[in-house]
């Protein structure tokens, strides 16, 4: 079947064994879970049913502050499928989102595939696309020809066909291969033992809101210092994730400033997972952040957001040292950009205006620990594009 | 950072146009380790205070131009135009746009009206 032909069936077109497995390995929607030991005595299993007996396990992950990226990286395997899978923290650095470097690596020196990662499906679905491209514009030129040739006999051209994405099927052509592959002539384990065994040089990288939220709220993430690789307090991270905005670093007038671009992001991450979705980067959709029920695996984003920064005090505005993205009043052909690009592709536009407060009302002490996130309002705004021609419900 | 395999290839670069220096390094390993280009090579664009790239695209013969910059940039169209003069005027330079979350968006910038390809 092809890639590129829309589903015929309404919901998932994976097979009940894939949505199984994925509801198995992605059952925890956070690192922490709940688990309640099994209790041999009656009064034990009683007391289990009022949750007395419920211990939480905490994997106590751990990272790498990195200023340059702007970032977390979790190097060890264990603690970045931990956090993959329990809520969709970060993303492998050299992957689509799971960290699946190594895998593919391994897939394209067995030449197997057996089991294709959403980066091998990626590459597949493009070139069937591509294939299809070309047998379009083959008829295209082929009936425009036939339509030539027909009205300089003077006569009625034959009916031309052009394959459409619902009609076109692939052919096996021996050009479309898009796995790379080993060379054909040497045997399949001369081939392994041949090359220098494979380093995992992938990394799973966390935004500094994930790695806040994972630190602050769920108490599950420990962040090192780039140098020194000791673990930092949580009023040192707090700082030096507002710090990496500042260049240079010492410069006063970016001390105490509620408008740094951390905290305004991080507001609206916040908000969004604490509401229960898992909130990912939107930049593929022109946005700030996509919005997904329960995870990538599962069913495309329904919502796309778009963080717009509003100003408490106008005059804070003028004397900001950085330059928040969309704080200035946008015009309608922007919206309508946005709009329509998410449209296409089935998401709802969001448009989330985080409130900063007046720097007049918030003091630098306040401004010293996450509790100043209290100040700060979040309002989001649902857009749909009506017409009315055809919209009369 | 400095425990990459990359670092040393990066580091003189990485020191020298700090504000590009994580765009830089996440392109770098994109290109060589996650699209397996090859030749991969480094070009200084002191125009535009960072450091550009060189490579061969597999099962591609010609040498492609990439620019890495971070979605937090505003650019100018004299700085992609600084961009073309001084990677030598290729016929298209790749702009790699790079986030926080390590996903890089490339987009391909000529110098005047391109028709599609299909």
């Amino acid at each position: 079947m092809s890639l590129i032909t829309p589903s015929r069936q309404k919901g998932s077109p994976k097979g009940g064994g894939r949505r199984a497995e994925n509801n198995r390995i992605y059952a925890h929607p956070l690192p922490l879970v709940f688990s309640a030991p099994e209790s041999r005595s009656r009064i034990g299993h009683v007391l289990g049913l009022f949750g007395t007996n419920t211990r939480l396990e905490n994997p106590h992950c751990e990272g790498v502050f990195d200023p340059a990226t702007r970032s977390v990286w979790v190097t060890n395997e264990k603690d970045s499928m931990i956090l993959w899978r329990r809520g969709f923290f970060g993303k492998g650095d050299l992957s689509r989102s799971e960290p699946s470097w190594l895998a593919r690596q391994v897939n394209a020196r067995k030449a197997a595939g057996k089991y294709m990662t959403s980066e091998e499906v990626r590459e597949k679905r493009r070139a069937e696309r591509k294939q299809f491209k070309m047998d379009r514009a083959a008829a295209i030129a082929r009936a425009a020809a036939e339509a030539e040739a027909a009205f300089a006999e003077g006569r009625e051209a034959a009916p031309a066909f052009i394959p459409s994405g619902a009609t076109w099927k692939p052919h096996q052509s021996s050009e479309i291969s898009s796995l790379p592959e080993g060379p054909p002539e040497k045997h399949p384990d001369e081939v392994v033992e041949e090359l220098e065994p494979l380093e995992n040089v992938e990394h799973l990288q966390l935004t500094l809101q994930e790695a806040f939220f994972l630190v602050w709220n769920l108490d599950c993430l420990t962040v090192l210092d780039p140098h020194t690789r000791e673990p930092m307090d949580l009023r040192r991270i707090w700082q030096s994730f507002q710090e990496v905005h500042c260049i240079p670093v010492d410069l006063p007038v970016y001390a105490n400033r509620c408008d740094n671009i951390f905290l305004v992001n991080y507001a609206a991450y916040h908000y969004y997972r604490s509401l229960g979705w898992v909130v990912k980067g939107g930049i593929k959709f022109c946005v700030d952040l996509l919005l997904y029920k329960r995870g990538p695996v599962f069913h495309h984003a329904e919502f796309a957001v778009v963080v717009i920064p509003v100003y408490e005090d106008p005059a804070d505005k003028e004397s900001s040292p950085f330059n928040l993205p969309n704080s200035d009043t946008f015009s309608w052909s922007w919206l309508s950009t946005i709009n329509r690009v998410n449209a296409q592709v089935q998401k709802t536009l969001i448009l989330t205006y985080v409130t900063i407060p007046a720097q007049s009302r918030v003091s630098a002490d306040l401004l010293s620990s996450p509790a100043c996130l209290a100040l700060y309002s979040v309002r989001d705004v649902v857009l749909r594009r009506f017409i009315p021609a055809r919209m009369r419900d | 950072m400095d425990k990459h395999p990359s670092y040393e290839a990066l580091s003189p670069y990485l020191s020298k146009y700090p504000k590009a220096a994580g765009s830089l390094f996440q392109t770098y390993n994109d290109l060589r380790l996650a699209q397996q280009w090859t030749d991969l090579e480094l070009v200084e664009l002191p125009g535009c205070s960072r450091c550009g790239m060189r490579g061969r695209r597999p099962q591609m013969d010609d040498l492609l131009c990439v620019v890495p910059c971070s979605l937090s940039e505003s650019l100018s169209t004299d700085w992609i135009r600084t961009t073309f003069k001084e990677l030598g005027s290729p016929p298209h330079v790749y702009l790699a746009i790079n986030t926080e979350d390590s996903s890089i968006v490339y987009y391909k910038i000529s110098p005047g009206i391109v028709k599609p390809p299909l």
